[in-house]
């Protein structure tokens, strides 16, 4: 029966595990430990080990912030959104696409903490009754990110855990000794029975459509960190609505490079179709050209309005020091994705691959050509400055990448990497391409060894 | 005796399965049925499907309401600090904490709401793994011993059943 | 404040005035280099035209003390809120380091302590009592010598007299050799920071960005 096999092709990893595992845990958890020594020697030794300095005092770290919340947009596109618009095709593809929502929010939401001058106050934040009597100042941009990045942490998590709960059963079921007793806690006794699917597919139903204006909020929220300063080429309206296209945008960029590395890596070129990769691709493509919008609309502009201190800075990305940067954006972000998107004999899971890195790049320097350009810049000549970031800022931004993808790693080798029932639930043309009628292949093992 | 059931391997057997057993005198509240998914396409998977998480999740989002709405009235007002000439009590940047805080209120009543009402985290009557492995149990829990028989033969009559007792 | 740049020599002996008061430590010439000077107050220097006919024009930047300061809002934590008698206080304290403020001043008047200060002996007995020292982490800029005004206003109090103007003067204002910088009472219209602010000569500096700053440049440029 179809369910076995589907069973036991999703299960396998979690069954069987090879040296290529840990030589990837030890690789990318050693980079990890790395960031964190050097973390802990900026702590010690004080933060000017970093290249912060009068007056651009936010660099790498807040890029990578920024950075990192928005690739957190991506499941909740691709899981909410599909989800409400009922795209059948969205089946084998939302649990990645939540997990690097779960796990790019905790990445991002380290920053806030890592950038602070005096982090072991950064307690100070949450709204409690402290001895010092005074509370957080709810009319600060930074305070309306804690309750914002909490506020989507918690619901991403949930997001990710609740339909998590049938899939754990199936690893029960599947399991035998320590497994099967961890796995019968982690399903919560779940069985299957009506009102049980009926209930979690109300609850979900109320997430997806909570958890998007929660989203767009989120990456808005971030943008006012910048929009609320009076700094040339901050201080605009635009920023909400762009930093929240370009977020969804490096989004579905994430999606497409996990899932050509899952299809590989876990051999699920019968799940993840080149249907699915194309479907996204025509996304990243309108995403794409989402972004070149806003961009052309804030550097019209800016240029139309020809205010001397905005125009210093528009030159210095668009012709000045940060010219070769700004260049490899345009390229990564708008023509890499239109041309190999738009095309349909490049939209194959290799021209999504690589027009999703290049979609990775730009908007990272997007990302660090919106903070330091403008803050190196304002409005006193003499105090115009040159960033230039030290080993540990290197190392740290790194290091994100590494963390991601160990953590990644670590939850398809414990949870099934898509959503079992949600793909059995679905119409089984969507799941493997052709009529359930076709012959099947037979299963060569039903009970996975241990 | 725990329960007897039938495992089917599709839903019209799995249909007929409750069919028959509402015939036998069954009542719906009694009847079982366990998937390894959501069955919507047929009767049964609509059983016991009137929920009211969504007023649960508006309750809960107006909790959150309250108590955003509370936390920033009370503690700018009771402590007026002055920063930037902006009002003591300004709205649209107090309605951004509103608004987070009414959403985690719904997102977390209605996992709550999921977690009672679906009986998650409490000892389940009975269960058959062979669910996983795509079978629909149709069953009654804890039968009275005199029906056991007509249960029996009522399970086992529909074409392809395995009928099992615990 | 008043500050009349037609008076500014450069002489930058309001920059060590400040340091000796507010016990603001030098970062050495490598930090120094790397952008880690603290001078709460600084000279800027400007050159104007092309040889021979080069002017070189001063402009000493202190903090601005805004009314409508944009660094205030945007402080998590309240460390830099408005006081009652106008000035824009930072609060040590209860600074966590975030920076947001510093990139919001549109002076760049504010400083991050990027190591702890330190003075060699025995300079450290030069350090003035009045004034906490700030460890690592934590933001920093002109008060408008608030330890000054305090003491002063804390003093006439107790005799029950009102404030005369200049009575209290910045370490700045003190230190000018051409007194070029005046400080005083912006509330009392007889006080001479009033008057200049009146003055034909005065402008704002970056009046345009809307921080409302309570400093008078007067130069005969404008």
């Amino acid at each position: 029966m179809a369910h076995s096999r589907i069973n036991n092709d999703l299960l396998r990893p979690l069954f069987q595990t090879t040296w290529r595992f840990y030589l990837l845990v030890g690789l990318f958890g050693t980079v990890v430990l790395t960031a964190l020594v050097a973390w802990l020697s900026q702590a010690y030794f004080g933060f000017g080990i970093t290249g912060i300095r009068w007056p651009i005092y936010w660099g790498f770290y807040v890029t990578n912030f920024v950075f990192w919340i928005g690739i957190s947009h991506a499941g909740t596109l691709i899981s909410a959104i599909l989800r409400l618009v009922d795209a059948g095709w969205r089946r084998p593809v939302t649990r990645c696409a939540e997990v690097i929502t779960v796990f790019a929010l905790m990445i991002g939401a380290m920053f806030p903490i890592i950038h602070l001058g005096r982090p072991w106050q950064a307690f100070w934040l949450i709204p409690y009754p402290s001895e010092r009597l005074i509370w957080p100042n709810f009319r600060s941009p930074l305070v309306w990110d804690f309750f914002a990045i909490n506020t989507y942490l918690t619901g991403s998590v949930l997001f990710l855990f609740l339909p998590m709960i049938p899939d754990f059963a199936v690893v029960r079921d599947k399991a035998t000794g320590f497994r099967k007793k961890i796995y019968g806690v982690l399903a919560l006794g779940w069985r299957g029975t009506p009102k049980q699917w009926n209930r979690l597919e109300s609850a979900m139903s109320i997430m997806a459509v909570a958890i998007i204006p929660v989203a767009v909020s989120v990456h808005t929220i971030v943008s006012f960190d910048f929009s609320m300063a009076p700094v040339p080429m901050w201080h605009t309206t635009i920023f909400g609505p762009y930093f929240v296209a370009g977020a969804i945008f490096s989004g579905i960029a994430a999606l497409l490079i996990a899932m050509a590395v899952l299809r590989r890596f876990l051999h699920l070129q019968e799940y993840l179709l080149p249907i699915h990769f194309q479907n996204l691709g025509k996304l990243l493509l309108v995403m794409a050209l989402l972004w070149g919008y806003f961009v052309f609309n804030e550097r019209l502009v800016t240029y139309y309005g020809n205010d001397p201190s905005e125009m210093a800075v528009f030159w210095r990305t668009q012709r000045e020091s940060f010219a070769p940067l700004y260049w490899t954006m345009v390229v990564g972000n708008f023509v890499l994705p239109v041309v190999l998107m738009g095309i349909k004999y490049f939209r194959t899971i290799t021209g999504c691959v690589i027009a999703s890195i290049g979609v990775i790049v730009g908007m990272w320097l997007e990302r660090f050509l919106i903070i330091v350009p403008s803050l190196g810049h304002k409005y006193l000549p003499y105090s115009y400055a040159t960033y230039r970031p030290q080993p540990v800022e290197i190392i740290i931004a790194i290091a994100t990448f590494a963390a991601m993808t160990l953590l990644y790693v670590l939850f398809a080798k414990f949870v099934p990497i898509i959503s079992i029932w949600e793909l059995k639930a679905g119409d089984p043309t969507d799941r493997f391409g052709h009529s359930h009628t076709a012959a099947v292949r037979p299963v060569v093992m039903d009970r996975p060894r241990d | 005796m725990k329960a007897i059931y039938g495992l089917y391997g599709d839903g019209m057997s799995a249909q007929q399965a409750v069919n028959r057993l509402r015939a036998n005198g069954v009542a719906d509240r009694a009847i079982v049925v366990m998937s390894a998914q959501p069955m919507e396409d047929f009767e049964f998977g609509h059983m016991d499907s009137r929920t009211r998480i969504w007023w649960m999740a508006c309750l809960g989002g107006l909790l959150g309401m309250a108590t955003a709405f509370g936390l920033t009235w009370i503690t700018e007002v009771s402590w007026p600090i002055n920063v930037g000439g902006l009002p003591t009590f300004a709205w649209w940047p107090n309605l951004i904490i509103i608004f987070e805080l009414t959403m985690l209120g719904a997102i977390l009543a209605t996992v709550v709401t999921l977690f009672v009402t679906a009986g998650l985290g409490r000892r389940s009557s009975f269960y058959d793994p062979a669910v996983t492995d795509g079978k629909i149990l149709v069953g009654v829990a804890n039968p009275p011993e005199a029906s056991v028989g007509a249960l029996e033969s009522a399970l086992g009559a529909i074409h392809g059943a395995q009928v099992k007792t615990i | 404040m008043a500050a009349d740049l037609d008076k500014c020599t450069g002489c930058g002996a309001c920059v060590t005035a400040c340091h000796a008061e507010n016990n603001i430590s030098t970062v050495g010439a490598d930090q120094a280099a790397r952008g880690r000077a603290k001078h709460w107050i600084r000279v800027e220097r400007y050159w104007e035209g092309e040889f021979p006919d080069v002017r070189l024009k001063f402009r000493p930047v202190m903090c601005q003390q805004c009314d409508n300061a944009p660094c205030e809002p945007v402080c998590p934590t309240y460390a830099s809120h408005h006081t009652e008698d106008g000035l824009n206080a930072q609060v040590y304290n209860r600074c966590i380091g975030t920076r947001y403020c510093a990139n919001a001043c549109p002076y760049n008047v504010r400083f991050f302590d990027f190591f702890n200060p330190s003075w060699e002996k025995p300079l450290h007995l030069q350090l003035n009592p009045d004034v906490s020292l700030r460890e690592v982490g934590v933001m920093e800029k002109c008060t408008f010598c608030v330890q000054r005004i305090k003491a002063t206003t804390i003093a006439a109090k107790a005799e029950e007299r009102e404030l005369k103007d200049g009575e209290i003067n910045t370490a700045c204002a003190q230190a000018c050799p051409a007194r070029a910088l005046v400080f005083g009472d912006l509330n009392d219209p007889e006080s001479e920071v009033s008057r200049l602010s009146r003055s034909s000569r005065g402008s704002k500096l970056l009046e345009d960005v809307g921080t409302k700053p309570k400093v008078t440049y007067l130069s005969r440029g404008n």
